[in-house]
Formats: C-alpha cells, structure tokens, sequence
C-alpha cells in the first residue's frame, strides 16, 4: 500500500546532477538572502561576488582596489569620488549607471530600510551621482575606512529591497546570474550573457549545501563536487590528498582565531593571569596535531597580508614554567592537589568542544581549572553577546581595514554597540583606535596601528591564536583558480573545466 | 463511531494549543535573540530597537502570545524574521520532502521488520532467530548520525551503487529511508518476534497444530493477528521517534525538509518560523496518531472505539 | 524443556550486564591510564601496544576512556531507564483506570509532549537545567515516561477485556489486587522489551544532550560523547566510533537477553 504512495511522490522529480559545463562547489551553509542589501553572513557575500559588482573589492593583495570603479579620488578629508568603467552592463542587458549605485545605498539608508546593513554607514552623510560615472561619497568626519562601506552589490535602480523575501535574486552586473535558490538545497548560477568569458570557463556554478562535513568529502572523493574551499575537516585531508583525481591546495589566509578574556572578572583584569595563559598555551601544538598545518601561529588580527601588519610585538612562545611563576607571582599558588585556586567558564559550540579540551588540558598543566559549557550556536551567540562567560575563542574573517580594533577594543564598544564583548579597557587603547579612524595619511595611519599591535600583544586582551589557512579541494582537471586571501571565490569566474570524462567514481 | 471520530478530531484542538503554547514559551526562554541574531556583529543599538519595534518583539510576551494565537486562528503564520517570507510558505516547500522520507523510511522499517520478526518468531531459539534479533540490536544501537555515513561509505563510495545525496528518484532515497528507518525496523521487529513467540506457545496455536494445520499456516493464521495490536501500539508510539529522526537524516542527506527549516529556525531564534514547524511537526504526529488509533479497531476488534 | 532455553537467555543476559557492570568498576582500578590526560603526538593513533584500542583526536587512550565511560553510560542510563518506566507506568495506569476524563486529559498531555520535538525540548532543558549528571538524569527521564505511559495504558485497556480480567473481577477481586496479581505481570513483558530497548536509545540520546549544553562535562568520557566525537573521523579513523559502538551494542544486547528472560520469568 505504501509503495505506490512513494513512487507517485518521486515519480514527477528528475535527479540533481548539474547541467554539462557547471561546476558544482559544495557549501556547508546556505545563503541567506542573494539580495548584497540584505545578507549579512559570509556565505552570501561569498556568493554574492559572483553575481554583484561593487565599487571596490578586496583584492587578491588583500587591498581595497576598484570593481566598478576605475579610479578614486579623494579631493577632501570628508569627500571621495568615484569614476565609473565604462560599458557595464546588468545581466538583463540594461547599463549600469551612477543612479543604480546612488539607488542601492539610498534604499540601504531610507528610513524604515529593512537592511541589516545600514549600521555600517553610520558615517556615510550622502552618495551623490552627479552624472552617470560618477559616484560620490559625502561623510559626517574625515573616515579612514571609508572604503569599506564602497564594498555593497549594486543593483538596478527601482529594485525593492526584500519585498518578496530573502531568496528573491536580485540583477547584478557580476559574471554571472543567479538562475535559481532553494533554501537549503541549491543556489545556481548562470552566465551573464553580457559579460565576456573565456572559453572552457565554467557556464554556471551549482553551489550544493551539503551540512555534513564528512558527506562533503565524500562528494569530493566520489567525484560528484568539483571544488570546495575551507569546509573540509583537515583530518580528512590527507585522505583526499590520496585520491588521484583531486588536488588539494593551501594559501595562507587573514581569518584570525583568538581566544578572548572577558575584563568583567577581577582575576581577568590581572595581566599576568592573562600572560600566564598565553605562555600555557601550546599553539604550535594545536596548529600541527589539530589543524594539520593548516594555520599559521598568529601574532596579531592582522595578518601579514595585511598592509597594516606590524610584526614587532611581544611574543607568547609556550613556556608552562613561565605561566606558573606568573601564576605564583599574582597570588594564585597551587594547593596541596596541585591546582590553584583559579577556575574559569569556557563558553563554546559543539564544533569548538575539542579545541576547548585541549585549552583545557594545556591550562591544567598550570594549575588553572577550565570548566567547559557547551552549547548550540544560538545559547552560546547569545551568552557571549551579553558578557556571560570568563573565555571563549572566536574567529573574525574577512578583516581588510584596521578599524576593526575599534570595534573590538574600544571600551566605548560594548555590544550592542561593538564587538567588545570582554569589556576590555584601556584608555591608550581608545585614543590610538579612534586615531586611526580619522588618520587619511596612509604612513601616519600605518604607524597608529603599528602601536595598536604592539599594545594589543603587551596587554593581551586577546590570546592570538592563529590565522586560518585558505585550503582549497578540488579536481586536478580544473585549471585557473586564484586565491585570494580572505577566501573570496571570484576567480571560479575564470577557472577552466577539464574534460569532465577525467572525473573517476570509486576507488 | 462517528462521535467517536468527532471526539478525537476535537481533542486535536487542545493538543496543537498545549503545543503551540509550550513552543511559544519555550522559545522565548531560551536564551538568544533573533534580532541580534538576524543584524550580526554590526548593528547600532538604535537599530535593533527599531528592528525589535517593527516585529513586534517589544510588546509585552502576553499581547505578543496573543497576537501569534490570534495570527493562528486566522490561519496566518506570520513571517519569518530572517527571511521575511510567510512562514506557511516556506514550511508548505518543505513539508513535502519530508513526508517523502518519512513515508519511506516507515516503508523500509516495515519491509525489514516483518520478514525478520516472522522468521525469528516462528523459530525461536533457533539460529535463524538469534541471526535476526542480532541484526535487530544492530540497528536500534547504531545512531542515525552515524549510521548515516556508515552507509554511504559503503554503498555509495565503495561499492558504487547508489547516489550520496540529494533529492531525486527512488535510489536517491534509499539511503536515507534505510538510515531513518533501522532502528524502527529493529524496535517493530523485536516486538513481531516476542508477541509471535509467546503467541506460538499458546492454546489456540496448539489446538490449529492439533487440528492438522502446519506451524507457519497456525502462525500467520491465528498467530500474527493477536501479535500485530501490540506491534501496531509501538508504531503509534515510534512515529515522534521517526519524525525526530528525519530531522538528524535530513541533514546527513542534505535532504531539503523541514527538519533542516527547523534547526535553522532554531538557531536564528527565528520565532515564528520555530512555532510554524513545531506546530506541523506536531499536527502530523498527532494526526497520524489518531489514523494508528483508528487501526486498531480494524485489526481487533476486541478494543472497542466507544 | 522450555524453561531451560529461557534460562540461557537469562543467564547470557546476566554474565554481559554483569561483565559490563564488572568492567565499569574494576576496569577503571586495573587499566590505570588517566582517560583524560591528552597527549597531542598521538592524535588518532591506531591500536596498538600502550595503547590497546587507539587514541582519540586529543590523543587520549581509548581503553582508558572505555572502561570509565561505562561508570557514566551504565549508571546513568539504569536510572534513566528506571525512572522513565515507574514514572510512566503509574501515568499511563492511572489514566487507565481512572478512565472518562482524566484518562482523556492525561493522554492529551502525554500527547503534547510527544508530539514536541526532541530537540527544542532538549534545547529548553539545557537552558533551564544546567550541566552535571542529576540534571542530564531529569532531562532524559523527562524526555522519556511518555512512551512507557502509553504503552501501559494501551496493554491496560486491551487487558481489561481478556479473560482472566473478567474472571477475576467475577470473583470480586479489587482493583488494586487485580493490578497486582494479574496486570502487572501481564504487563512487564512489553515493558521490559520497551526498556531493554530503551537502554541503547539512552546511551545516544546522552551525546545528543552534551552536543546541546547538557550531559557529562568534558573532558570526562561517555559512551555517547565518544561516539559523537569520533564520528568526524569515521573516513579516517574508524576505530574511534567503533570502540564505544561495540561498547553500546553489546549493552543492548545484554539486557537485551536480560529482559527477555526476565519477560518470560514473570510471564509463564
């Protein structure tokens, strides 16, 4: 009785291989909105590249540099100009024009928008497009980081913003379109007809949303997924590397993983209880038995990528006899059991319950009591949003500008308003981190976050663990990719397909 | 009978409210906020109140709980916060998928169960029930999350036979109908095998022996019909278990159902998309619960529906 | 004859429980490798001399974590078990017996909490109950009278028509003696195939919690959060599942072979 029920069910639906001549890249989430005014999670931005042109972008340098615009100018402190390319096009064939990109931040800015975007142009007075390739951008005060508020997917002018919803797709003026979205299942790209692209380029991308990390690998051993970029657990990397169809490649990438203290518990606020814990670490340990080499031991959230890097700071190298004299020295001596009297509340996600273990291990080799609390994202998001824990290790990713220490060191940064979620509070801190918000000159702006580093590193309101390598899995037959160093998948724009007879099935 | 049938279609309603109210309340017990959740690390405080003011989240929990109910009654689910699309939609694109996979996983549970219990119920003692009541502990000790994989491993990279995942024809669903449906078929087979044991012991068994019949005839004669009310019950009570399960399948399977709607929702603190799921989720059950109820008049007719 | 084959299963049934109950207070004082002591240069290490059945991904012995793990799995499923079906049991009796209404509103609240996701349950507990043991305890017996109270009721209310019910009450045998002498016993062969089944669910269910903020603490080991953590590796190195899932398999199976003796004691 059953069976007939089922196969009337499937019966209507046709299997999920993709079209000849896409790709297929597997992702571990899904977007959450293809409209550049609405998502706000990476994995749309990531997306969103593909489809949307911006006035600037980050570039494989890890620089700001123009999309649509060929050149920026800056005639005033609080002033800068943007000159169009020429011949843009949407993919509807429509041009893109300096109304579009005025269109696009106003909709972001109205009163009542829904985006959640508008907070990051707090400092964006007006955008002017005095004629159609040219775009200006009017600030309240002189802005360091005004480039990154030029960094949004333009859309066409009139498009409303998220009036049918999240997945609507939006036009771009990317390589390529969006062809379909279903939440969860599939995101598929096609071509733009108006834009050139090179022969045996891809002529669409499916991105699969695959949440099982080791069906992902499996879709890669199978030959199914043709690329995948840092969502492969790295034990399974050398089982990949093992496969003769795959090649498995790392590039060294900005994403920062730290371990923050939070400023609200007295024992916190004593810098050698913090040193201690640096010293107690053990990062080269974890980078080579946990992350499999595929991280560099960090010395800062700059990376050197970065053109702000400083390298000359205080250094942490793992030296247990160190934290314990600190340890002794701040008044925590160890009891007869040989623990002190210090515990602390690590707050993580099940994903990050192993890399607490290990925390917690190193720490009680110093006598210091880790007690873990796991729990699913959304407890967690929550807690650490509201200052409820003593330690938690997070990552930022895609950091180009400095001004992100302002947003997490800034005392004045506490959430809501920032990213300070430990409370941390030092007065030398704000003077140099607003500084370098309102510092134009690239030299002077460079040696403010020159000593932003140095006293980050010497007053430890973070541990910097390390930077996340950019590890790409994909199939020998594919030719072309580029990396960049925030992980951005533009270059799949530009990358050949083999012949896809080379894919193998099975061992 | 009718009554009865009107009766249990009005005791629904209570159910799907206690649901809906312990959803309501438990979701906003919990800690975690959509507002902050859906704005992510960049938003100014005026933002989120403004966000918090224009979805209603600022208003008193009861006026707020009242509105939902009210929302409800209406037959409008509201919209979801993430994604600002109707809730009903989103959970009228997933829900098929998923009755999809339930439907074949209690399908392979049953296909797997009967056989297996029969044999080893008409046989007990012997090897061939030892073999399958193994086999039954098997499957009810191995967890869908990791049975899962196992099975892909297996059948999909080794020997080649079936697809990884996704949603498609029938071989696509084999995998996860068999990862969904194992412990089930091992807990339903488990049962067939004790009621049919026990049933094989008893006088009316003996006296269809006596009368000339052959042990297999007597069994599935006079033997399974009294073995099959209990089995039925357990089906009854299995079925939250399977549409748990089909939440943990779904995303093993990159199955687009409801399940993966629903953690997502969860973790997003995504309210009314929570109580939208939850609510489906609990209407089918208690639905289905109410045809397994319907069924047992059918199969004996010794539990009258009064 | 017959006795004699139910005896095996019970007495097979006994030496496993009991073998796995021996390894769960002895194992721990013979093997004395520190289950938690992580050692990062053997991370994954196959098995092997020193260390019998591998390493884990922090590079902890798995033998070590195996046998302590029982103390945790074992304890805490019996008391889960237990409380689950007493609990249960007396619901799904009273409902019963009472019959008419309360029979009604009881079954509706059984109802309501089946019919809610395990997971936002389980969500809402760890949110309202903490981390540690007796609270892992609740959360799982709360999470699972519901089923035993419905198949108590079920076999209560096709019993009620059977004839040594009829009979009985012919006599004039209270309700309470009734329940005794004839229910009960009646009654506990489904509930021990319900329970012994349950166990298994129980051990896995406990990872499920410590995946969700409630269960044992790390680093301290369990059956489920071992079998929950290797699974990231099952491609690589599958002997990190395969320990505890042998670990669980052969805990069903025992009482398994337990109930079923035990079922067919009280049920000739």
């Amino acid at each position: 009785m059953l069976l007939p029920i089922m196969l009337v069910l499937i019966g209507c639906r046709s299997g999920g291989a993709p079209p000849p001549g896409y790709l297929q890249v597997d992702i571990d989430t899904s977007p959450l909105a293809l409209d550049p005014r609405l998502g706000t999670d990476a994995m749309s931005s990531r997306i969103g590249e593909l489809v949307f042109n911006a006035l600037v972008r980050v570039d494989e340098h890890d620089q700001f540099a123009g999309d649509l615009a060929a050149s920026i100018e800056r005639p005033m402190p609080t002033v800068i100009v943007f000159h169009l390319r020429p011949g843009l096009r949407f993919s509807d064939g429509r041009s893109l024009t300096a109304r579009d990109v005025k269109f696009t931040y106003d909709s972001i800015l109205a009163p009542g928008s829904i985006s959640p975007k508008a907070a990051m142009f707090s400092e964006l007075a007006a955008v002017d497009a005095p004629d159609d390739t040219t775009v200006v951008f009017r600030m309240h005060h002189p802005y360091a980081p005004a480039l990154e508020m030029a960094t949004v997917g333009v859309v066409p002018a009139g498009t409303p913003i998220g009036h049918r919803g999240a997945s609507a797709a939006s036009l771009g003026s990317g390589p390529f379109a969006v062809e379909s979205f279903v939440r969860d299942e599939r995101v598929i790209l096609r071509r733009n007809p108006y834009r050139s692209a090179a022969p045996g380029a891809p002529r669409g991308i499916v991105f699969k949303i695959v949440p099982d990390p080791t069906v992902r690998a499996l879709e890669l051993a199978e030959g199914i997924c043709d690329f995948a970029e840092n969502n492969i657990e790295p034990n399974l990397l050398g089982y990949l590397e093992k496969r003769p169809a795959l090649v498995i490649e790392r590039f060294p990438g900005t994403t920062y993983q730290y371990l923050a203290f939070n400023f609200r518990d007295p024992r916190l606020k004593d810098l050698r209880v913090r040193r201690a814990i640096a010293y107690a670490l053990d990062r080269r340990a974890i980078v080579d038995h946990l992350r499999y080499r595929t991280a560099r031991v960090a010395t800062g959230m700059l990376s050197p990528e970065n053109a702000y890097y400083f390298g000359d700071v205080k250094n942490y190298p793992y030296d247990p006899d160190r934290a314990d004299a600190l340890l002794d020295q701040a008044g925590y001596p160890r009891g007869l059991d040989g623990w002190r009297r210090l515990e602390f509340v690590y707050k993580t996600t099940p994903e990050g319950q192993r890399l607490g273990e290990a925390f917690q291990a190193m720490l009680g080799r110093v006598g210091i009591r880790l007690r873990i609390r796991v729990n699913e994202f959304g407890t967690f998001y929550g807690d650490i949003q509201r200052g409820n824990f003593d330690l938690m290790s997070l990552q930022w990713v895609g950091i180009t500008d400095p001004h992100q220490y302002r947003m997490v060191f800034d005392s004045r940064m506490t959430p809501p308003r920032g990213l300070n979620r430990g409370a941390y509070a030092n007065p030398a801190m704000d003077r140099l981190v607003t500084a370098g918000d309102s510092t134009l000159d690239p030299s002077a702006r460079r040696a403010v976050y020159r000593k932003v580093q140095q006293l980050a590193a010497d007053d430890l309101p973070y541990v910097s663990l390390w930077w996340q390598d950019n590890v790409v899995v994909m199939k020998r037959s594919l030719g072309g990719f580029r990396p960049y160093p925030n992980g951005s998948l533009r270059s799949l724009a530009e990358v050949t397909i083999g012949p896809r007879a080379l894919a193998e099935r099975g061992p | 009978m009718r009554s009865y049938l009107a009766r249990r279609l009005i005791s629904l309603i209570p159910v799907a409210l206690g649901v809906v109210t312990l959803t309501f309340a438990l979701i906003h017990l919990i800690p975690g906020d959509p507002v902050i959740a859906m704005l992510g690390d960049n938003a100014s405080p005026a933002d989120i109140v403004s966000l918090r003011h224009r979805l209603g989240l600022d208003r008193p929990l009861w006026d707020q709980y009242a509105a939902f109910l009210y929302g409800i009654v209406h037959g409008d689910l509201g919209r979801s916060i993430s994604t600002n699309e109707p809730v009903a939609r989103l959970i009228a694109e997933r829900f098929p998928a998923t009755v999809e996979l339930a439907i074949a996983g209690l399908a392979m549970a049953i296909l797997i169960a009967f056989p297996l219990g029969f044999a080893a119920g008409a046989n007990p003692g012997r090897a061939i029930d030892i073999g399958a009541m193994g086999f039954a502990i098997v499957g009810v000790s191995i967890p869908h999350i990791y049975l899962g994989p196992l099975l892909m491993i297996v059948f999909s990279l080794n020997l080649g036979w079936l697809p990884l995942t996704g949603r498609g024809g029938l071989s696509h669903l084999i995998l996860p109908a068999l990862t969904l449906g194992a412990a089930l078929a091992a807990v339903l087979a488990r049962m067939l095998r004790q009621s049919l044991a026990s049933a094989g012991a008893a006088d009316y068994v003996r006296t269809a022996l006596a009368k000339g019949l052959s042990r297999r005839a007597a069994l599935v004669r006079h033997a399974l019909r009294n073995a099959i009310t209990p089995v039925v019950t357990l089906l009854g009570l299995q079925l939250g278990g399977l549409l748990t399960g089909t939440i943990v399948t779904e995303m093993i399977f990159s199955w687009p159902g409801l399940g993966r709607l629903l953690i997502t929702a969860i973790s997003a603190r995504d309210y009314p998309l929570v109580e939208g799921c939850v609510l489906t989720f609990a209407l089918t059950y208690v639905i289905v619960n109410l045809l397994t109820d319907l069924a047992y008049g059918l199969i004996d007719p010794r539990i009258r529906v009064e | 004859m017959k006795r004699h084959r139910f005896s095996v299963s019970l007495v097979v049934g006994v030496l496993l429980v009991g073998t796995l109950i021996l390894c769960a207070i002895a194992g721990p004082l013979i093997v004395r490798v520190n289950p938690e002591a992580i050692d990062l240069a053997h991370t994954l290490a196959p098995p092997g001399p020193g260390h019998w059945l591998g390493c884990d991904a922090l590079g902890r012995d798995l033998l070590a974590r195996i046998l302590w793990g029982a103390r945790i799995s074992l304890g805490v499923s019996s008391v889960v078990i237990a409380l689950s079906v007493i609990a249960g049991s007396l619901i799904g009796g009273f409902a019963a017996l009472a019959g008419g209404r309360t029979d009604e509103l009881v079954m509706r609240a059984v109802d309501i909490v089946l019919a809610f996701p395990g997971f936002l349950l389980a969500i809402a507990l760890a949110a309202i109950l903490g981390p540690g043991l007796p609270d892992l305890v609740i959360a799982l017996a709360a999470m699972g009278w519901t089923s035993y109270a419905r198949l108590v009721r079920g076999e209560l209310l096709a019993l009620r028509e059977r004839d040594f019910t009829v009979a009985a009450r012919a006599l004039g045998a209270r309700s309470a003696r009734l329940l005794v002498r004839h229910l009960l016993p009646a009654l506990s062969g489904p509930l021990m195939v319900q329970a012994s089944f349950g166990i298994g669910g129980i051990i896995v269910a406990e990872a499920a919690l410590s995946f969700l903020g409630l269960g044992v603490l790390p680093p301290a080991p369990s059956w489920g959060n071992m079998l929950d953590s290797g699974r990231a590796f099952i491609l690589v190195a599958p002997h990190l599942t395969t320990a505890p899932g042998v670990a669980i398999g052969l805990a069903v199976l025992g009482f398994n072979l337990l109930g079923d003796g035990l079922a067919q004691m009280f049920g000739s």
